[in-house]
């Protein structure tokens, strides 16, 4: 195999690797043993693991837009990678923060919640800054535009892991009837083939090629689609599972191609065969770089070529680093000693006659009970009788404290667990949705047995054969492990520390501290430690924290039980959850079909739901908002003002019992309606509050239009569609939203109707012949138009509606017609402020959804004689018709020259205390407020408890500096109160 | 993500779907006859079991037909969905339904993903 030579930098020196290493392969190559700071200590700390499960060797990607928390052992390599360490200040070497580590005392278990309890002032000058600079992972990463997109997959079998045990199963399932898709996290197969020797032959035949064969056959399958560098993340109900696919292994991200693709899956089974994590072992200083996992080393001499060490030290509890061993002694190299907690006895004969052809140095039943060194591993002491210990000196540790089945995704599915005295772990035991554990992952440790338990528990699925394999293991065939979770530390110093989590920083001492302290419930225990609740989740570790403190507690395991495990598996980036739900795609954007001239005309919008609508037109550069919207409304009044009111919902109702239905739906009756007339209609909620308003157009009884506000058009649909299906299911009626159909033109003030003439010079706009609420349709531009006599500003009014194809036309020709008459195009702050004038309410405004419309003395619109309308029954219960209610009213401030803040308290106060001594009355708040240009002073609307009975007096609004202004409550219509000027 | 069998359109993700609370609340056929303590349990009172539930489901993004189901609200499982006005299906026809997904207690959540003895 030709290596091809990559170039990367790493805290700002330049190494060599190879192409396929990770960051973690290439570093170890370079011999570089130091990578990073801790959490809370800034201790040294090395490359632990070779993969997903790694605490330490979290790395930030420069050129990746500062990408943080990158996982070293995962991450490859490519030419120019900029990759640097995090946590440390000034630099890896000398680390400042490391200081930590001898005031660990006040780092203690629960530190965060005792440590910094006050004064107050010190969170924001001297805690906050403090930890913000010293605790914590990466730097936040740099703006960037995501291009992740998701794939939807419906399958009829997943399976999650393409190791040994999946490639078994994939094979057993191609060519079958079944939809399968396999899933390997990796860019190769092979799983454990490929990370150890652990088995020399398949089938009397090199796993490497064996692997190749049964790829091809995969390949060649139809039934068998297959998703590398993919990692299933969550296990959902039901049976739906989410991967997270990278696109730029080994290679810098492509501008124009997606770098994650989010997987969402759904299958009828899931197969787990994603295999099982090696755990460490607690001692003194058992996080120097240096202390590495034993499988994890021997990933590193298969997959990327590299040697950590030529003569680490072994420490183990059980039967697996035979293969490590002799791993080292084909490559020529040696371990230096072999570490054993097990009974001579226990220990296998392969391996005892390995360590001893071989010379090295044996110590059964003993431990390692520390390693020493500064800022890499130097030495460390063994114990090997109660009290007697030797050190030796070395620069590399490997440990295994044995397996645990990677149950994350099986625990996540509910499937339930249980213990297992022989493996010293959990295993899955009950499921709840349709998965099926294989191989490690379920607890068979014995790669002798797998074939028969692919067999067997594969037997159910139709039309599948029974494959047989033959599997040459090396060393001893069965597994075998003594407990052991910690290891007695000699040595007393603030140096030396015990980690039970390695990156939150948690040694064994603070579990203990913190049973001590009462905290003896496994989820209590865990979020006072933090243990396990760094971004591994304590993959290494989690489970040596359940034994260190069911010994402690004095219970078994099985009866600690397990925190709980939640998705995801591994950390995933936001742009892989957003997709394509970002900048302009994050929500859609809607137009009017006027947009173009709102552009041209120096609008400034307003998003309205998804809508953009004209907020105010800017008509000279240094025009302000205020300036605008006082100019838009005297105009309207003066003149006349036009609207583009597109995007009020339309709602089109229509079928045989249209009118019962329209009289359940809204308050008013439209029973005595003359067709083709209007009305402005309530509807409430059955619990009698106001939900929208609009105005109903009746073409007859069988057909109805309805406008709704713009943002409840979507609601107000789905409302009535509920009630058609579910309440009156039997009625004939059909409910349709024609919002997009028709563009909406709102034409007001004293020159509208000469505006109107001009236009459409075919029709009599005789106020008697056209007179208010009334509507009709037209013919122009070879199309249709309807036209509405109605007004939201109090002066006489048209609304046009009119395709949208022909609107901008027609827009345009209005203001052709317009010479001489100066028409204003206003926006919606203008219509706010025109409306506030008449004392016009906005629901949403005026309105939150506790609201009747006898607050708002609409009772006007309440169809007395109508036996029944929703929301009906509500207005008669006990709190609805008290008389206390907060109530529509207006204001109007005693001094002129003052204006009201809308949202501020009505009260009855005239004079406020600084600081405010007792509690203060509150009456009621503003709902809007705006500077009337016509009456020159300030008018506003409030909700106030009894308001109607307050008509007349004087009451107190606060301000927002901390003032009161004394205005007088008034009826809510400040101009036109006869309405002479709309109605005409 | 439930995956919901909508009697009209077929299995189709949860995420197509709006929740629409308790099934067979039925509306007072002339709200001017009952108590205000009768309607106001018609508009503010549900159940909230743990356990089988009768519920309404609407398919928002797709046919937008409201339909029932009824469903073990601890373990997610959706047991049987049908239209509306059908009858509701008897509940002792779900009675040897799972309690719950890992054997927990039936009051009161927590982890229990141990098996007990
Ligand atoms: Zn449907």
């Amino acid at each position: 195999m030709i290596e091809n030579k990559i170039y990367f930098k790493f805290d700002g020196k330049t190494f060599e690797g190879n192409e396929g290493d990770t960051i973690a392969a290439a570093l170890l190559r370079n011999n570089v043993k130091l990578v990073g700071r801790s959490f809370k200590y800034h201790r040294p700390r090395g490359i632990y693991t070779c993969g997903i499960e790694e605490p330490n060797a979290l790395v930030q990607i420069i050129n990746e837009h500062n990408e943080p928390n990158v996982r070293a052992t995962v991450k490859k390599i490519y030419e120019g990678m900029v990759v640097k360490s995090q946590n440390r200040w000034p630099s890896l070497k000398r680390d400042l923060g490391s200081i930590n580590n001898l005031l660990s005392p006040i780092f203690s278990a629960g530190f965060y919640y005792k440590t910094f309890m006050g004064p107050k002032s010190f969170w924001k000058n001297v805690y906050e800054p403090l930890i913000r600079r010293t605790a914590g992972l990466g730097k936040p990463p740099k703006e960037f535009k995501s291009k992740s997109i998701h794939l939807q997959h419906n399958v009829d079998i997943v399976i999650v892991g393409g190791g040994l045990t999946g490639l078994l199963a994939a094979k057993k399932l191609a060519g079958t009837k079944y939809d399968v898709l396999l899933i390997e996290r990796e860019n190769s197969f092979g799983g454990i083939l490929k990370s150890s020797k652990k088995i020399k032959l398949i089938n009397d035949q090199d796993p490497n090629d064996w692997i190749e064969k049964t790829e091809r056959l995969i390949h060649n399958s139809s039934n068998i689609k297959v998703l590398r560098n993919t990692l299933v993340n969550t296990y959902n109900f039901k049976d739906h599972l989410i991967a997270l696919e990278d696109k730029s292994v080994g290679k810098p991200q492509d501008n124009k191609k997606p770098e994650l693709v989010l997987h969402k899956i759904r299958t009828k089974q899931t197969i787990l065969a994603n295999g099982h994590i090696e755990r460490f072992i607690s001692f003194r200083n058992n996080d120097l770089p240096g202390v590495m996992l034993a499988a994890s080393f021997e990933k590193y001499i298969y997959r990327y070529g590299v040697v950590p060490d030529e003569s680490p030290v072994i420490f183990t509890n059980n039967s697996s680093t035979f293969s490590l061993i002799k791993s080292l002694i084909d490559l020529g190299h040696k371990p230096k000693a072999y570490v054993d907690i097990r009974d001579p006895k226990k220990i296998e004969k392969e391996v005892v006659e390995l360590l001893a052809k071989n010379n090295i140095p044996f110590y059964a039943k003993s431990e390692i009970e520390g390693c020493d060194g500064k800022n890499e591993i130097k030495s460390v002491t063994i114990r090997f009788k109660k009290n007697e210990t030797a050190k030796i000196k070395t620069s590399m540790l490997c440990v295994s404290g044995g397996f645990n089945p990677d149950i994350h995704l099986f625990t996540q599915s509910k499937g339930l667990l249980k213990w297992d005295e022989n493996l010293i772990t959990f295993k899955p035991d009950k499921i709840f949705q349709n998965t099926i554990t294989l191989g490690s992952v379920s607890g068979n440790f014995s790669y002798q047995n797998i074939m028969k338990e692919i067999n067997e528990k594969l037997s159910f699925l139709e039309g599948i054969n029974d494959l047989d394999i033959k599997l040459d293991i090396e060393g001893p065939v069965n597994f075998h492990i003594k407990e052991l979770w910690e290891t007695k530390n000699a040595k007393k110093s603030l140096w030396s520390k015990s980690f039970i989590d390695l990156q939150n920083d948690v040694t064994t001492k603070d579990l203990k501290q913190a049973v001590t302290e009462g905290f003896n419930r496994i989820e209590h225990l865990k979020r006072f430690t933090t243990n396990s609740m760094g971004t591994d989740q304590g993959k290494i570790s989690s489970i040596n924290a359940l034994g260190i403190v069911s010994k402690i507690l004095k219970k078994n395991i099985s009866d600690v039980g397990t925190t709980t495990y939640r998705p995801p598996y591994a950390p995933l980036n936001f742009s892989a959850i957003a997709g394509r739900s970002t900048y302009e795609f994050y929500d859609p954007v809607r137009k009017t079909p006027i947009h173009p001239w709102h552009i041209k005309h120096n609008a400034v919008f307003e998003d309205v739901g998804q809508w953009k609508r004209p907020w105010y037109y800017k008509k000279y550069t240094n025009e302000t908002m205020h300036e605008a919207v006082q100019r838009e409304s005297k105009q309207v009044r003066e003149a006349a003002g036009i609207l583009d009111g597109s995007t009020l919902g339309k709602i089109e109702i229509k079928g045989k019992d249209a009118l019962a239905f329209i009289n359940l739906i809204y308050t008013n009756s439209f029973t005595k309606m003359k067709p083709m007339t209007a009305r402005y209609a309530l509807m409430l909620g059955e619990d009698g509050m106001v939900k929208d308003d609009g105005i109903v157009c009746k073409i007859n009884d069988q057909h109805f239009i309805t406008t709704t506000t713009t943002g409840g058009a979507a609601n107000v649909l789905a409302h009535m569609e509920e009630y058609a299906q579910t309440e009156w299911p039997d009625m004939n009626v059909y409910v349709n939203s024609i919002t997009e159909q028709f563009a909406t033109f709102n034409i007001s003030g004293p020159k509208a109707k000469t505006i109107m003439e001009r236009v459409f010079s075919n029709i009599d706009f005789n106020n008697k012949k056209f007179p208010f609420m009334t509507f009709n349709n037209f013919d122009y531009l070879n199309s249709k138009v309807r036209i509405l006599r109605a007004s939201f500003t109090g002066e006489q009014g048209y609304e046009i509606y009119i395709s949208p194809k022909n609107a901008l036309t027609l827009w345009e020709r209005i203001f052709y017609y317009s010479r001489g008459i100066n028409l204003v195009p206003y926006g919606t702050e203008t219509m706010h402020l025109l409306r506030a004038e008449k004392g016009y309410i906005i629901v949403g405004q005026e309105t939150d959804g506790t609201v009747t419309p006898i607050d708002l003395n609409l009772d006007w619109m309440i169809g007395k004689n109508k036996k029944d309308f929703i929301g009906k029954r509500s207005l008669i219960r006990s709190d609805i018709i008290s008389s206390e209610r907060k109530q529509l009213v207006g204001l109007i401030p005693l001094d002129k020259s003052y204006g009201i803040e809308e949202g501020q308290h009505i009260i009855e106060e005239k004079n406020l205390d600084t600081p405010i001594k007792k509690p203060i009355k509150m009456l009621g708040h503003v709902t809007s407020s705006y500077f009337s240009p016509t009456l020159n002073h300030c008018v506003a609307m409030a909700l106030i408890k009894g308001g109607n009975r307050k008509i007349g007096s004087q009451l107190y609004v606060s301000t927002s500096d901390l003032n009161v202004i004394p205005v007088e409550v008034v009826k809510p219509n400040f101009i036109d109160p006869k309405n002479e000027r709309l109605v005409s | 993500m439930l995956l919901i069998n909508c009697p009209y359109c077929g299995e189709r993700d949860q995420s197509e779907f709006t929740n629409g609370g308790e099934a067979h609340v039925a509306r007072p056929k002339d709200p001017s006859q009952v108590s205000d303590r009768e309607w106001s349990e018609y508009v503010f009172i549900r159940a909230n079991p743990k356990g089988i539930y009768y519920e309404r489901w609407v398919h928002t993004h797709g046919c937008r037909k409201w339909f029932n189901a009824v469903r073990n609200t601890s373990t997610d499982e959706i047991l049987k969905v049908y239209k509306i006005g059908d009858p509701p299906p008897p509940i002792k026809e779900f009675k040897n339904t799972l309690k719950s997904p890992s054997g927990e207690p039936d009051v009161g959540s927590g982890n229990f993903t141990v098996k007990k003895i």
